[in-house]
């Protein structure tokens, strides 16, 4: 990888800063269509959030994200990842430990999920598949709104309108039925929704989680339900399923799609900072390193959040006050914290022994609706949750490159968090041991010895994942991804497009539509809009 | 009253629930002709705005505070002035207390913005200011969503159903509002009440007396998404109100309806709807003792879980709509106390004893930990309080200088873990008449009774399924598609029997607009 090069060339058609893969799908597209792009990553490693790195010799973590759930298909063609070495490994379950001895198991085999759920409720247990299919079916219309830049309400373009109605088509193309779904999917919280489905809580808690992984939102919050969609977007494309780990890694996505726009000739620089955007008579005209060096271009694509973006490399004074004031108010609030761990061996769950095949997919923390409203008041009151929900995966069972042989990598991904946490955010490096410890003793409730098996420990908070990843206040999906902070209001109203206020600059991550998680969409769709709007 | 019997056998219309809904949509039906009859399974009219005798002298304002929401174009319409009714010139004044410990800042938010922004300049001079600001936006957009409220609700499942003029209307109509605040009136449904407050103003005090008009009643706290919805809702309909409350109305509503020409009936329970079997239009109803009335329009203005799963037959309405009203969410949060005072109440702090409206929360904070409370089936240790002192301007409802309080509580729990019982009512009873203790020193010594009223004896007094003070919880889901799909627009699968309470479009609370449309669409067809 090239450390700290210089640039090729004096100036060029885009600049794209942050390597996140976000910038990257951006570089790799505008690349493909012939432009001269360079990219520049302020760490020494590529990927963003979607990283890998040796943290402890021998294991290779997934630091920040750990599963791939989103990644559009046709950007995995278009790009041809897989010759520049992707490779998705399913994940074969999903997990649930209780504390009084039970556990619950969703197989990707369907049968035998109906099984394991039939010892909690045998009414649930037939309506579970019935839901799959009704959600698969929703999903379908949720590509329509994901795979196209947000439509715009407020044009008076004709062509806005016929994109409205094309989508209102899509709509009404499904029986009342499925759209009345489809509305309460859009409008209520995770809880009441699958209340209307289904009746042990044993179930509803683990399937309700998906609707706040990421927010600053409880699990009754309304709102939430729309997310239980993603567990099933992946089934209707049919490349893979909903979730899988990356081999290598996630980083591992980053350097396929890295390689991938290199192969078309971008050019790509780590370690090297932009302080701020270069401005000309209003217009981005390249940009400038914290080494004081410019570079000029056509225009700037900015990979990072919308606050960095135009609070920091913009800068007020350069903006419009009425879009500082929508910008100030774009909710970032980051929710959740990370917790990396090496182990000696293979942990054994006292609720279900035995280093089975249960333990190959991701392992939820959440045995009650209770308990992840406690959590959620935690963090409303301003403290990290005393018993948090878990997320935890061990991606070295299915992937042994990431971990020496026999040892084991547990990546735990840990709601809630909050970034305001009441002491003030800056108090967080002396938080940290605390909130590393809550979540090794929540873990130890069903992991009696987990403590000895440990080798290697990272504990990442909100702070860290701005300090360190430049998330403002460590939201991961680079702005709350509630509803009014979605489609035409994300980041700001009229500024939905990846355009931006500052002529010849565009934002091409997750705080544009359709927002976060290794999704790849604001890239691409960023791109294409400016090749298509014939901006470079 | 004496019990009595239908003066007939047959009516065009029979309306059940003579609540303040009840005795609109009779009266519209009347008006246009109709011969009406209104049942009612209590003793007096008025449903939930009913004067309530709860200590011998001392009588109460009926359950529900809050009658700004009222609507002035139905008080014209109906002449309710000719039968007595007076509006209020402005918006009540409400005296903010502040958090339970009775010490802190208080706040005087009267109904005349300027009045109220200059009191609350006195705490910060920016949210004084902005307070202008807020009103001012609120007027603008007002207009446009009293246009949705006011007007019947559009099929969302089937929009094409409202009819491509109808739609084009309404689209215009927001769009009139221009490009920037057309985003903005999206941005802020899905809100919560607390972020959206927060954009405005710094005062803890001032947002958390904006905030509880939004979550009152509600299963939501100031932090939940979309309980902004809610506030708009609240705001864009709130005109001045009503002299002398929910009875006042009541009182006015049932001359207007007996004038028109209704029947009423009290003390006439209905025991069911009769329909011949799935598919068959309405026939009637039976009341408890047996008697049968029939009529080929049926209006229920009480709850529809009530209408449509206790009060038809098994297997009259399709099962899938059977389950989505198991599933319409109707869980009490509100709890009653009403307090017989020998004397007037003085709140510390007030310059004299003639505050009439109250309420405690001195922070947003204050008010989501006290929701909190019900999420885990608990009733709050420090639930906030909606005080009013109705004898202040009608010392009539107390002996000779005594005082009625009435109080709702939020939040307490129709579920409550291990139930209601005695001991449940007097520990929150306790809880209450102490906050209120520390605002208005010396009340408790004055106190002659006090009276509770649990979620789960809401439910029992009026007849309201889970003491859901408006017939099914307000929320961005039910209250855009309410109650279902199939009775969007007051009709029901059964031809002839329609809703038309506070469990239809616009919702709950004392507003006389469910009755008013449902009247509309029984009279369409």
């Amino acid at each position: 990888m090239s450390q700290a090069a210089r640039p090729a060339r004096s100036s060029y058609d885009a600049v794209v800063v942050g390597g996140g893969h976000n910038g990257l799908v951006c570089a790799a597209y505008l690349a493909k269509a012939g432009r001269k792009v360079l990219v520049l990553e302020r760490r020494h490693v590529l990927g963003g959030a979607a990283v890998s790195e040796e943290l402890h010799p021998g294991f290779t973590f997934s630091v920040c994200s750990y599963v791939v759930s989103l990644m559009r298909p046709h950007i995995i063609r278009e790009l041809d990842l897989p010759r520049h070495g992707m490779e998705l490994i399913p994940l074969e379950a999903s997990f649930l430990p209780l504390p009084d001895g039970r556990s619950l198991c969703r197989w990707a085999d369907k049968e035998r999920t109906r099984r394991e759920i039939e010892t909690f409720s045998k009414k649930d247990a037939e309506v579970y598949p019935e839901f799959g299919l009704a959600m698969t079916r929703l999903a379908r219309f949720a590509k329509h709104v994901i795979d196209q830049p947000a439509p715009d309400p407020a044009s008076l373009d004709p062509r806005e309108l016929a994109r409205l109605l094309r989508l209102g088509r899509a709509l009404q193309g499904f029986d009342a039925e499925a759209r009345y779904l489809n509305f309460q999917l859009m409008t209520m919280s995770a809880v009441d929704f699958l209340d209307r489905w289904f009746e042990s809580p044993v179930l509803k808690s683990p399937m309700s989680v998906s609707g706040i992984i990421g927010t600053f939102l409880g699990v009754r919050s309304p709102g939430t339900a729309y997310v239980l969609l993603h567990h099933y977007m992946g089934e209707i494309d049919g490349a893979f399923r909903a979730w899988g780990f990356s081999k290598g890694g996630t980083g591992g996505v980053s350097r396929a799609i890295a390689s991938a726009a290199r192969g078309f000739g971008a050019e790509i620089l780590t370690s090297t900072p932009v302080s701020r955007v270069l401005l000309e008579g209003g217009r981005a005209a390249g940009v400038v390193l914290e080494n004081g060096d410019e570079i000029r271009s056509k225009v700037v694509v900015s990979g990072l959040d919308p606050h960095r973006t135009f609070l920091k490399l913009v800068g007020e004074r350069n903006l419009d006050p009425e879009f500082v004031v929508q910008i100030r108010r774009y909710k970032m609030r980051g929710s959740s914290g990370k917790v990396n761990i090496a182990l000696d061996r293979l942990p054994e769950f006292k609720c279900r022994p035995g280093d089975g095949l249960h333990l190959q997919g991701d392992i939820a923390i959440c045995p009650s609706i209770d308990y992840l409203e406690r959590a959620h008041d935690d963090a409303k009151y301003g403290d990290f949750s005393r018993r948090p929900y878990i997320n935890a995966v061990i991606p070295s069972i299915s992937d042994p490159s990431v971990a020496p042989p026999g040892k084991h990598i547990l990546s735990c991904f840990v709601q809630y968090a909050p970034y305001q946490i009441k002491e003030g955010p800056s108090h967080w490096p002396q938080r940290r041991e605390a909130f590393g410890e809550a979540v090794i003793d929540t873990l130890e409730e069903y992991i009696p010895n987990l403590r000895s098996l440990i080798l290697f420990k990272q504990v990442l908070t909100p702070w860290d994942l701005e300090q360190e990843f430049g998330l403002t206040e460590g939201n991961i999906f680079h702005g709350e991804l509630s509803l009014e902070q979605l489609l035409f209001l994300r980041p700001a109203a009229g500024w939905a497009r990846y355009r931006t206020p500052v002529r010849r600059l565009w934002l091409a991550a997750s705080g544009a539509h359709p927002g976060g998680g290794i999704m790849g969409s604001p890239g691409e769709l960023a791109a294409k809009t400016m090749l298509t709007e014939g901006e470079i | 009253m004496a019990r009595a019997a239908p003066q007939s056998s047959t009516y065009d219309a029979i309306v059940i629930g003579a609540g303040h809904n009840g005795l609109t949509c009779a009266t519209w039906l009347a008006k246009a002709g109709r011969r009406v009859l209104v049942v009612e399974s209590r003793d007096r009219v008025g449903g939930m705005a009913a004067s309530e005798e709860f200590h011998p002298g001392y009588r109460s304002v009926g359950l529900l505070h809050d009658t700004t929401g009222v609507r002035l174009e139905v008080v014209r319409a109906l002449e309710l002035a000719r039968h007595g009714l007076k509006v209020r010139s402005c918006r009540p004044s409400i005296l903010v207390l502040g958090d339970g410990s009775g010490g802190g800042p208080r706040l005087l938010l009267s109904g005349v913005p300027a009045q109220a922004a200059r009191e609350i300049s006195r705490l910060s001079s920016l949210d004084g200011e902005a307070y202008l600001k807020y009103r001012a936006f609120l007027d603008r957009i007002g207009p446009v969503l009293r246009g949705f409220l006011d007007e019947p609700p559009v099929n969302l499942i089937d929009i094409e159903s409202a009819g491509i003029w109808n739609l084009m209307k309404r689209a215009l109509r927001v769009r009139r509002l221009g490009a920037k605040e057309m985003m903005e009136l999206m941005r802020l449904p899905p809100m919560s009440v607390a972020d959206w407050l927060g954009e405005w103003f710094e005062t803890d005090l001032l947002k958390a007396a904006l905030a509880l008009d939004a979550v009152a009643g509600t299963w939501m706290g100031p932090r939940s998404p979309t309980s902004n919805m809610l506030l708009l809702m609240h705001e864009a309909a709130a005109g001045p109100g009503i002299e002398g409350g929910g009875p006042a109305l009541a009182a006015a509503l049932e001359k207007a309806a007996r004038a028109a020409g209704v029947e009423i009936l009290t003390e006439a329970r209905v025991e069911r709807i009769l329909v011949d079997g799935a598919a068959s239009p309405v026939k009637g109803v039976a009341l408890s003792g047996g008697a049968v009335v029939s009529a080929t329009v049926v209006a229920a203005s009480c709850d529809p879980k009530q209408v449509l799963l206790k009060l038809l037959a098994p297997g009259t309405i399709p099962y899938r709509l059977e389950h989505r009203m198991e599933g319409f969410r109707a869980r009490g949060t509100t709890a009653q106390v009403l307090l017989a005072v020998k004397g007037p109440v003085r709140f510390a702090g007030a310059t004299d004893d003639q505050v009439e409206f109250a309420r405690t929360g001195g922070s947003l904070v204050e008010i989501e930990r006290a929701f909190d409370a019900v999420k885990y089936r608990r009733a709050s240790q420090t639930p906030i309080l909606d005080i009013h002192v109705p004898t202040v301007s009608r010392p009539e409802l107390a002996p000779t200088g005594g005082s009625v309080v009435s109080i709702l509580v939020h939040f307490a729990p129709y579920d409550l873990e291990g139930g209601w019982d005695d001991l449940q009512r007097r520990a929150l009873g306790d809880r209450v008449v102490a906050i209120l203790e520390t605002q208005a020193p010396g009340v408790t010594a004055g106190i002659v009774r006090g009276e509770v009223l649990s979620p789960a004896d809401i439910e029992t007094r009026y007849g309201v399924t889970g003491g859901q003070i408006h017939h099914g919880e307000h929320a961005l889901d039910q209250i855009l598609i309410r109650p279902a799909p199939e009775c969007v627009g007051y009709r029901t699968p059964v031809p002839g029997l329609y809703l038309c309470g506070g469990g239809s479009h616009p919702g709950g609370g004392l507003t006389c607009q469910p009755g008013t449309l449902a009247a509309r669409a029984i009279l369409k067809s």
